[in-house]
C-alpha cells in the first residue's frame, strides 16, 4: 500500500496535467480563430505586403506601398496558377 | 487573370498597375503568366501570410478565395469583389475610369 499511493497520486497529477494542457490547446484554437483577420472592406486601408514574382530571370520584391501616392494598384488573388480565370 | 489582361490598357490608362497573387510559387506563376499570356506579375505568397492577412484564406483547400481589390493611390480599397464575383473585373476597370480616379 505505501508503494501504491504515490503511483496514485502521479497518476492523478498526470491525468490533471493532461486535462490543463488539452484545455489550453483549446483555448489557444479558439483565440487563433478570433485572431484571423477578416476580410477588408471598401474604405479600409488595404494592408501592406512584399511578396516576390520571378520575370524569367531574377525573383523581383514588390510591395504595395511602393505605389502609394503613384498609382491605383489591382490586386487580384486567385485560386491555383493552371486553374481558369 | 485573362480578363484583366484584356483589360490592361485601359487599366494602364488610368494610372492602375495590376497585380495578381497566388499561394503558388513563383515559378509556377510565371509558367502560368506565360502561357495564359499575362504581362502583369504574378506574386507569389507561399506559405499564405499576405492571403491570411487579408482574411481569405482558404483552410479546407489551403489557398485563398478569388477575390480582387482595387486599391487607390491613398491606400485605401475603393472596390472589391469576392468569389464568383471576381472573375469578371469589368466593376473595377469601370471604377478605374471614373473621372476622379484619373488625374
Amino acid at each position: 500500500m505505501q508503494k501504491r499511493l504515490p503511483n496514485a497520486l502521479a497518476a492523478a497529477l498526470l491525468a490533471g496535467t493532461l486535462a490543463m494542457s488539452s484545455v489550453g490547446s483549446i483555448a489557444a484554437q479558439v483565440k487563433a480563430a478570433s485572431d484571423t483577420p477578416a476580410l477588408p472592406k471598401v474604405g479600409d486601408m488595404a494592408p501592406d505586403f512584399t511578396m516576390n514574382y520571378f520575370d524569367g530571370n531574377d525573383l523581383k520584391s514588390v510591395s504595395l506601398s511602393q505605389y502609394r501616392g503613384k498609382k491605383n494598384v489591382v490586386v487580384a488573388f486567385f485560386i491555383f496558377a493552371f486553374t481558369g480565370g | 487573370m485573362q480578363a484583366l489582361q484584356h483589360d490592361q490598357k485601359r487599366l494602364e490608362a488610368t494610372d492602375t498597375q495590376v497585380l495578381g497573387v497566388s499561394m503558388d510559387s513563383a515559378f509556377s506563376n510565371k509558367a502560368f503568366a506565360d502561357q495564359i499570356g499575362v504581362t502583369f506579375p504574378l506574386l507569389s505568397d507561399w506559405g499564405g501570410d499576405v492571403t491570411r492577412k487579408y482574411g481569405i484564406y482558404v483552410d479546407k483547400y489551403k489557398a485563398a478565395r478569388r477575390v480582387n481589390f482595387l486599391i487607390g493611390k491613398d491606400g485605401k480599397i475603393l472596390e472589391e469583389q469576392v468569389d464568383k464575383d471576381a472573375i469578371d473585373p469589368t466593376k473595377i476597370v469601370d471604377t478605374c475610369e471614373r473621372p476622379k480616379l484619373k488625374n
